[in-house]
C-alpha cells in the first residue's frame, strides 16, 4: 500500500496517494483537473497550461498540476475565480485556430476540447481575423490520418513516438500559430504501435483511416474485452453497434488501461483483429457437404464420437480455460486423445519487448495448466490411428501445408467446430459454427501467467453457441462455465483457491 | 367566496319534442335547404374539390423531405449524422464516405429515409447544422403501392426541389 497524504481540494479534505502528481492523485479520488497535454504514460509536459491550479499560501501560488507532486497539507484551489478565468482563457486560446468542424470530425463525442469547451468556456469566438490555414487529411502512414488545423499541439503523439516506440517519426515544426505536427519528408510513421496516437490525441487531429467516417462514436456500445491476437492478452474496449435492421458489428478495438498487462496501449495488429470477428464468419452448419441445421449437425457429431473407436480432439490455444476443460472432460469420458498442437500459432522472432509476443494465441498457458499435450509428435502419432478428428477451432493451416494436411486427414473423418470459414471448414465432413470470443464469457491465461476474465460483449441477431455448450450437447458433463470452474478447482491445484467471480479487473497473477 | 352554479337547460323534454316526428321534419328542412342552395350555386361550398383542387401549403408545413444543394449543385449534407441521432422514429439511415470536391471531407454515400417510419416531426431539419435537409417540398400526401417505394434514397431526396422561394421559407422561421 502506497503512502497516503492528506490535502484539501476546494476546502474539501481528501486523502491521496503520495508521490503522484496532482492530476493523478486527486483524479483517483474522483476530482477531475482538466488537462490536455498530460498523459500518465507519457509524463508531464506542461505545455497546455490547462491544468494550472492555485495553491493557497503556497510559493508559487499558481502551478501546473501535472508537474506538482501531491504533498501533505497542500491547499489546492480549483474553483477559485482566478483559476476559472485561466481555464476559460486557455480554452479560448486553444480554440482561436481550431476549426469547429465537429459535425464531420470523428473525435466529436469523445473529444477533450469539446468537453472542456462545454465545461469551462462556452462562449462565442471573439476572433475577427480569418483562421490560419494548414494542411488537412495528411496520410502519416500506418493508417493514421492527420489534420493539422485541428491539432492543439499538445505533443502527445510526438512524445509517444519518442518515449514509447523510440522511433521518433513525428515532430513539431515552425513556431507560434504556424506550428504543426508533421513527419520528416518521405519518412512516414513506421512502427507497430502507431495507431495508439489516434487514442492519445485529445482532439480529432489524428484519426484512424480504418475507422474514419464509419460510425459516430455516440452510437457505439463500449464493452470490456481481452484481445486474443497474441499471448499478451491486452485489455481492450470492444466498440460495437447494432444498426437498425442489421447485425451487431464490431467497429474498432481500443486499448483499456491495465498496468499489470498492457499499460495504456495495444499493438496495431491486435487492434485490427476485430475484423476477424466480423468477416468470413461461419454461419451455417454442414453435414457431409450439405447444409444442415445446427442441432442436427451436433447430433450427427454426437453419434460419430460415440461410434468412433479412436477419436482425437484438437483444442485451439485460443479457446477459453472453461472450453478447454469441457473438451478435456469430454475426451476423458469418450476415450479420446486430446491434443493441443498449435506450433503454427508461434511466429518465432515476431515479438518485441513492449507488448507483441511470438505466440499468436491467447491461452497457451491454459493448455499447459490443464496438462494438454501440445507436442507435434503426440498429435501425429495420435492421428495415425485415429478414425475421427474433432477440431475445436484450431487453425491447422498455419502448421501444415495442404499436402501434409491431406496425408494427415486421409484415413479419418474430419469435424470442424469453428468460428471462421476457411479451407478446413470447406473440407470437413461435419461443420458446426460457434461463438467467437467477443460473443462468450470466459477466462484466459496470458504469457505472464495472469488469469483474466472477459464477458460477452457482442450479441448477434442469431447468436451461436459457445464451445462449452456444444461440448455438453455432444455428451460432456460440463454444462456451463460455473460447472467448468467447479471441476477445475477440484482437479487443477493452481486454480484451487481461485474464485472466478473474484478475479480482479486487472487480472490475477497465478503462482506456478 | 361562493361557488358559482350554472344551470344547464335540458332540451327535449317538451311534449312537442317528445313527439319526435316534428323535430325530424325540422331537421330535414335544414338539410334540404342547404342541398338546394348548394345545388343551385356551388361557389359558396364549404369543402374543397380535392384532389382536383389542392390545398394551399404554408412554407412552414412539414412535408416530404429533400436534400438541398449548394449553388453549384453539390450536396450540402456532410454526413454528420445529427438528423439520424435526433430522429425519434429512427427512420434515417446514413452511410458516410470521402468527399471528392474540396468543400469538406465527408459526404453521405447513402442517405435513406423510410417514409413509412417517419413521423414528420421535423427534428431532422432542426438538428441539421448545414441546412441540408428541409421539409419544404410541399408534398403532403405520400403514397405508394409497395413498402420499398416508400424508402427515399439519396438521389430521390436530391431530385425534389423546394416548393417555396428562399425568402418565403426563411420567413417561416427557418
Amino acid at each position: 500500500m502506497a503512502e497516503m497524504v492528506k490535502l484539501s481540494v476546494n476546502g474539501q479534505e481528501v486523502e491521496v496517494e503520495a508521490g503522484k502528481n496532482l492530476i493523478d492523485a486527486v483524479g483517483a479520488v474522483g476530482i477531475e483537473i482538466p488537462h490536455l497535454c498530460y498523459h500518465p504514460a507519457l509524463g508531464a509536459d506542461g505545455n497546455c497550461r490547462m491544468c494550472l491550479v492555485g495553491i493557497e499560501d503556497g510559493r508559487p501560488p499558481l502551478v501546473p498540476a501535472c508537474k506538482t507532486q501531491a504533498a501533505e497539507g497542500m491547499k489546492v484551489q480549483l474553483d477559485a475565480e482566478h483559476i476559472k478565468k485561466i481555464q476559460h482563457d486557455v480554452m479560448e486560446l486553444e480554440l482561436i485556430n481550431h476549426p469547429t468542424d465537429c459535425p464531420i470530425c470523428d473525435q466529436a463525442g469523445e473529444c477533450a476540447l469539446q468537453d472542456y469547451y462545454q465545461k469551462y468556456d462556452g462562449q462565442e469566438s471573439r476572433m475577427t481575423v480569418p483562421q490560419v490555414q494548414k494542411s488537412k487529411k495528411l496520410d502519416f502512414g500506418c493508417g493514421v490520418v492527420h489534420d493539422q488545423e485541428r491539432c492543439i499541439l499538445c505533443a502527445r503523439c510526438v512524445r509517444f513516438t519518442r518515449q514509447i516506440t523510440k522511433t521518433g517519426e513525428l515532430g513539431i515544426v515552425n513556431r507560434t500559430d504556424d506550428a504543426r505536427v508533421t513527419i520528416f519528408p518521405g519518412r512516414p510513421l513506421n512502427n507497430r504501435y502507431a495507431l495508439n496516437v489516434v487514442d492519445l490525441c485529445p482532439v480529432g487531429a489524428m484519426t484512424s483511416k480504418d475507422f474514419r467516417f464509419k460510425q459516430r462514436v455516440w452510437f457505439l456500445s463500449r464493452d470490456k474485452g481481452v484481445c486474443h491476437g497474441c499471448s499478451k492478452g491486452c485489455n481492450i474496449f470492444i466498440d460495437h453497434n447494432k444498426e437498425k435492421y442489421k447485425d451487431d458489428i464490431i467497429y474498432r478495438f481500443r486499448p483499456r488501461q491495465n498496468d499489470q498487462v498492457n499499460g495504456y496501449f495495444i499493438c496495431d495488429e491486435g487492434r485490427m483483429t476485430y475484423k476477424k470477428e466480423n468477416e468470413d464468419r461461419l454461419t451455417v452448419a454442414k453435414v457431409n457437404n450439405a447444409e444442415s441445421i445446427i442441432s442436427s449437425a451436433v447430433d450427427t457429431l454426437k453419434n460419430a464420437v460415440s461410434s468412433s473407436s479412436n477419436p482425437v480432439f484438437l483444442v485451439s490455444p485460443n479457446c477459453s480455460l472453461e472450453q478447454m476443460f469441457a473438451i478435456k472432460k469430454l475426451g476423458e469420458t469418450k476415450g479420446a486423445t486430446l491434443c493441443g498442437f498449435s506450433d503454427g500459432y508461434i511466429k518465432q522472432g515476431d515479438g518485441d519487448d513492449l507488448l507483441i509476443q511470438d505466440d499468436k494465441s491467447a491461452n497457451r498457458a491454459g493448455l499447459e495448466l490443464l496438462g494438454v499435450d501440445t507436442s507435434k509428435e503426440a498429435f501425429q502419432s495420435a492421428m495415425k490411428e485415429a478414425d475421427l478428428l474433432v477440431n475445436f477451432n484450431s487453425d491447422l493451416t498455419n502448421s501444415f501445408d495442404a499436402d501434409t494436411l491431406d496425408e494427415l486427414l486421409a484415413n479419418c473423418k474430419f469435424v470442424m467446430v469453428a468460428t471462421t470459414q476457411d479451407i478446413l471448414t470447406d473440407r470437413a465432413e461435419i461443420v458446426i459454427p460457434v461463438a467467437a470470443y467477443s460473443e462468450y464469457s470466459g477466462s484466459v491465461i496470458n504469457a505472464d501467467n495472469i488469469l483474466q476474465m472477459f464477458n460477452k460483449a457482442v450479441v448477434k441477431n442469431e447468436p451461436f453457441d459457445d464451445i462449452v455448450n456444444i461440448v455438453s450437447r455432444i455428451g460432456g458433463d460440463i454444462e456451463d462455465n460455473s460447472a467448468a470452474w467447479a471441476g477445475m478447482k477440484a482437479s487443477v491445484p493452481t486454480l484451487k483457491d481461485v474464485e472466478p467471480e473474484q478475479i480482479p479487473e486487472q487480472g490475477l497473477a497465478l503462482n506456478s | 367566496m361562493s361557488i358559482k352554479v350554472k344551470t344547464i337547460v335540458r332540451n327535449g323534454r317538451s311534449w312537442q319534442e317528445r313527439l319526435y316526428l316534428i323535430e325530424v321534419f325540422k331537421g330535414m328542412a335544414i338539410t334540404f335547404r342547404h342541398f338546394l342552395s348548394n345545388f343551385l350555386d356551388n361557389s359558396k361550398l364549404a369543402v374543397r374539390h380535392y384532389p382536383e383542387v389542392k390545398p394551399e401549403i404554408t412554407p412552414r408545413w412539414r412535408g416530404r423531405h429533400r436534400l438541398t444543394t449548394h449553388e453549384d449543385g453539390t450536396i450540402k449534407c456532410v454526413a454528420c449524422y445529427m438528423c439520424q441521432t435526433n430522429c425519434p422514429a429512427q427512420c434515417i439511415q446514413i452511410e458516410a464516405g470521402e468527399r471528392g470536391d474540396d468543400r469538406t471531407e465527408k459526404v453521405p454515400v447513402k442517405f435513406d429515409i423510410d417514409l413509412l417510419e417517419c413521423i414528420y416531426c421535423g427534428y431532422c431539419v432542426e438538428a441539421c447544422p448545414m441546412d441540408a435537409i428541409r421539409m419544404d417540398t410541399g408534398i403532403f400526401s405520400v403514397t405508394s403501392s409497395t413498402r420499398e417505394e416508400m424508402k427515399m434514397s439519396i438521389d430521390q431526396l436530391l431530385a425534389t426541389k423546394g416548393a417555396f422561394s428562399e425568402e418565403e421559407y426563411k420567413k417561416g422561421g427557418a
